[in-house]
């Protein structure tokens, strides 16, 4: 019994009950919900066969369904759009602004921590601001485009198919743009002076500098913040409810928002399931990718 | 304190404890609206009138209605009274989930389906049984700003009474520079643009089975020149009745089609003379069509208590006349309302009952809905045109209908 | 000496105008809760309340705020507790082994937290009606939002054990620590600003859940702030000054607090707890 207990208090059971606890607390909590989700697309579920297993099975029959329908590929590129989009925008802006704050000067750090206030904002209400200042006929960002001359004539960002993704996109960078800064920041702290210094003895110019030292000793740093920002964004879905709705006509439609509409609002839920089972798909794959590149944290 | 007193203080203590644990019934009551809207002044005057009957209000998110009831019920707590949107009774009626009320009608001196008009009738009756009650009815208009009329030249006794008159007149009254749009109405893809599509396609002989007519075609075809030429905002597309009808009274839109539901807010927040007229028809002498709304109050099957449940539902039936002046909606039923708030609005909406109808009833209106959803939104974009995308809907619907 | 004076107050103003175009919005929204309903669509559009309106007062007792704003606090406080007792050993555990179990312990907790909350609430609703939390919906939404955020917990805690030397643990242990002992008394004490930082953060973004408290928690004394927001911004969207009085009242405490330990925030995740 005493060496049982030793284990747990001083061997490799210790590390064992500490990960069980938070994996047992996921599986109960998330994982169930997975399989469940992954049962629900082979099934012909409606409203009122929520509550019990025993549905009509029907294979893959809801599969065949979305593959079917006309809409699906159009809102697979818009969420391969809004994917790409907002993590590229968020990354070359958090790029950007990570390394402008890392110059000297003063305030640099306070400054900085300001970009946060975004990160810390309910979505949902971020949603409310960003939907009024995008208003067509009342929205600010359509008087300042017009008074500057940068636009000649109002745009309709919310309710125009050629924008409303993009205005969909423009809300997400700009919660996005903290996490990708700070996140950023900390790797660039990270490279030591010695290593630019050497390099400018060398006559390296500033954008050599910046692609053969900045980015290869930001590799991991890099992956990281793109992995997270693409699982962040697969998961934006209080902005979609806030902003647009996915419309209109599916314009601003993404698989995330569409499979709710689907469960909740055509009550096709079978469908709406299968959405979900291709999105863990994806997940998969850039969770991999994630966890390759935290490995170079232990080679440097 | 003399005996007398005493005497008299007992049973006054023996009275009240008697009603104290007379435990009372409890009922649960799902609604729409909130606390000081219809069912929570209801409940209250119904509570005091039968002090044995408790009833337990909850408001429910009209988007969420649906889904809160199923589940709900899926999970064994439903309420035994909900409120539920027109043409959603059949979907819960087809799955046996709501109590058929024929025999406690039968038995009933209030209530007698003769009175109840026939669009509201049909839309509480699925497969020859009577699933509900109308908590009384709405349908659309078409609300106008006199004072812009006489400014572009109007008269506003004489409104727009056909397409071509009613695009006329929003041509007229759109002030670009003013930021003032001629007309403004719902195209949201949600059931409020089905609710304000319809009627136009009724009024050309179509309807939600028969949708890939040349009347549909033109409906959508003039509702894309309206927001192609700048006569309504191209925010029509997402936006709802009750936003649209917001910017009416800002004065940002010198018409609007919506319901009797804005009266309240319109009165307040406009400051101009507005009129209403009947929804414009598609050539003088054509037929009417109007849209058919509000929701009917339903008694749960799995209700433990159906009989103190009917009291209720009876109850509210029986003070139909009072919704228009206290609650804001139209009548459902044969009553006379006195002296009526608004006189000449309330005669253009009684009016317009006449040719309301209703939207279905079907057990999968959502997704025939979703249809006409999609037709129009992708005509109104652009990424089709009329006719296309009406057929297509039409298919859609084809296979919820077979 | 001069020339480097006038760089470095030039980026400094540069710095302000970026900080000044990222935070518009937020500013615009308190402009625009000032502001009266006619001067908010007034064209063009005042970048100063000519009138200023203070209804908050009115907001905040029509549409209920206390309740709301205290939901909001116990659903975030509970899950930050939560999450810290079930993630932190996790996390630690996680840095200090890699091996093929570990990685997949990383990549199983990344999985958990793939589907949005709008795909997961229909297995998780009817899951929690079965076993009767139904009847505790505030505990229903704690619980399921800590199974939300704890993967990112794990993973930005993990960063901050990374940082604490690997010898400190086994000078304890020489000094006859056991595992136990090591872990409360040695390296949780180190990693403490990290953990406070992201349990700070965790707590903030609680304090924003909105789709499971809007499936899960039905009656209106229960519900948070975000779905208050929502039912009001449903029919109302046209009253912006009442939304944005609204989102005013209910984001300006988060944003005093972060101002106030802004300094302790940005230092906890720029020492390393985000790696």
């Amino acid at each position: 019994m005493s060496r049982f207990k030793n284990t747990f208090s001083d061997g490799v059971g210790f590390d064992t009950i500490l990960v069980m606890i938070a994996l047992g607390y996921l599986v109960l909590f998330s994982a169930f919900p997975l399989v469940y989700n992954i049962v629900m697309s082979m099934q012909e579920v409606d409203l009122f066969s929520l509550a019990s297993f025993d549905r009509p099975f029907v294979g893959l029959d809801n599969y065949r369904d979305v593959l079917g329908r006309p809409e699906t590929m159009q809102i697979f590129f818009n969420t391969v759009k809004f994917v790409g989009f907002s993590v590229a925008a968020q990354l070359a802006i958090g790029f950007g602004l990570a390394m402008f704050f890392q110059l000297d000067f003063p305030g640099n750090t306070w400054l900085r921590g300001l970009f946060l206030a975004g990160w810390i904002m309910p979505a949902i209400v971020v949603g409310g601001v960003w939907s009024w200042i995008l208003a067509g006929d009342f929205g600010v960002l359509n008087h300042i485009l017009l008074a500057t001359g940068l636009g000649d004539e109002k745009i309709f960002w919310l309710s125009d198919p050629e924008f409303a993704l993009y205005s969909v996109i423009l809300a997400n960078i700009w919660l996005g743009v903290p996490f990708n800064m700070i996140l950023l920041s900390v790797g660039l702290s990270g490279i030591s002076e010695d290593v630019y210094e050497a390099a400018q003895m060398d006559g390296a110019t500033r954008i050599q500098r910046f692609f053969t030292i900045t980015l290869p000793l930001m590799r991991a740093q890099l992956g990281a913040v793109i992995s997270l920002g693409v699982i962040f964004t697969l998961q934006q879905f209080d902005l979609f409810a806030s902003l647009t709705q996915g419309g209109p006509s599916n314009a601003s439609n993404v698989f995330q928002y569409w499979s709710w509409q689907l469960s909740f609002q055509n009550y096709e839920i079978g469908v709406g399931s299968v959405i979900s089972v291709l999105m863990i798909l994806f997940v998969v794959l850039v969770a991999a990718v994630y966890v390759r590149s935290t490995r170079h944290e232990h080679v440097a | 304190m003399n005996m007398k007193g005493l005497i008299l203080a007992g049973a006054a203590w023996g009275a009240l404890t008697a009603t104290a644990f007379a435990e009372p019934v409890e009922l649960d009551l799902w609604t729409i609206d909130d606390p000081g809207e219809y069912h929570y002044v209801m409940a209250e005057e119904f509570m005091a009138a039968h002090p044995e009957i408790r009833i337990n209000v909850r408001t429910v998110q009209f988007d969420d209605m649906v889904n809160d009831l199923a589940r709900g019920i899926a999970a064994g707590d439903a309420p035994d009274i909900t409120y539920i949107d027109n043409p959603e009774v059949a979907l819960f009626a087809s799955r046996g989930m709501l109590l058929d009320l024929t025999p406690y009608i039968e038995a009933s001196d209030i209530v007698n389906t003769e009175d109840i008009y026939p669009g509201p009738l049909a839309s509480v009756s699925y497969d020859g049984g009577i699933y509900g009650l109308p908590r009384g009815a709405n349908t659309i208009a078409l609300y106008y700003n006199a004072d812009m009329f006489r400014e572009a030249g109007l008269d506003p006794d004489n409104p727009p009474k056909t397409w071509d008159e009613l695009y006329e007149a929003a041509k007229v009254l759109t002030r670009p520079e003013e930021n003032i749009y001629g007309l403004a109405f719902s195209a949201q893809a949600s059931e409020e643009g089905t609710f304000q599509f319809l009627p136009w396609v009724q009024m050309t002989g179509g309807d939600y089975d028969n949708i890939a007519t040349e009347g549909a075609a033109r409906t959508l075809e003039l509702w894309k020149s309206f927001i192609g030429e700048g006569l309504a905002s191209p925010d029509t597309l997402i936006r709802g009745q009750w936003d649209s009808t917001g910017t009416f009274n800002t004065g940002s839109a010198a018409m609007v089609i919506s319901g009797p539901w804005e009266l309240p807010r319109m009165s307040k927040e406009a400051d101009f003379e507005f009129r209403a007229t009947l929804l414009p028809v598609p050539e003088e002498g054509a037929e009417r069509a109007s849209a058919l709304g509000e929701g009917d109050n339903v008694i749960l099957a799995s209700s433990d208590n159906p009989d103190e449940a009917f009291k209720f539902i009876e109850f509210l039936y029986a003070d139909m006349d009072r919704v228009w002046n206290d609650f804001g909606y139209l009548p459902a039923s044969e009553v006379e309302v006195t002296d009526p708030k608004f006189p000449e609005i309330y005669a253009v909406f009684a009016e317009s009952m006449k040719y309301a109808r209703n939207r279905g009833p079907h057990p999968e209106w959502p997704k025939i809905s979703k249809a006409l959803q999609t037709a129009i939104q992708t005509t109104l974009t652009g990424q089709a045109d009329a006719a296309e995308a009406l057929t297509q809907a039409q298919s859609a619907i084809d296979r919820v209908l077979q | 000496m001069r020339g480097n004076d006038v760089k470095r107050y030039g980026l400094l103003a540069l710095a302000l105008l970026f900080v000044g175009i990222y935070l518009f919005p937020l500013y615009w929204m308190y402009v625009t809760a000032l502001k009266s309903n006619s001067e908010i669509f007034a064209i063009p559009p005042t970048f100063w309340p000519r009138d200023p309106q203070w209804i908050v007062m009115d907001v905040w007792q029509r549409m209920k705020m206390d309740v709301y704003l205290r939901n909001s606090l116990i659903i975030a406080f509970g899950v930050t507790v939560i999450v810290t007792m079930t993630g932190t050993g996790c996390a630690y555990v996680l840095a200090r082994i890699r091996n093929r179990w570990m990685d997949a312990v990383l990549f199983t907790v990344l999985m958990m937290q793939v589907l949005p909350s709008s795909l997961m609430i229909t297995p998780i609703f009817v899951v929690f009606n079965q076993v009767g939390l139904s009847e505790y919906p505030r505990l229903s939404v704690i619980l399921a939002q800590a199974a939300k955020v704890l993967p990112l917990y794990i993973v930005l805690c993990r960063a901050t054990f990374l940082q604490v030397p690997k010898e400190l643990e086994e000078a304890a242990r020489v000094d006859g620590n056991s595992r136990v002992g090591a872990f409360l008394t040695i390296i949780v004490p180190l990693a403490r600003n990290g953990i406070l930082v992201t349990s700070v953060l965790i707590f903030l973004q609680s304090f924003g859940e909105y789709v499971y408290s809007r499936s899960l928690i039905t009656q209106r004394a229960l519900q948070p702030a975000t779905v208050g927001l929502q039912s009001f911004m449903g029919p109302n969207s046209s009253d912006w000054a009442g939304v944005m009085t609204y989102s005013a009242i209910y984001v300006t405490p988060i944003l005093i607090v972060f101002v106030l330990l802004q300094r302790q925030i940005v230092s906890g995740l720029t020492s390393g707890a985000l790696k």
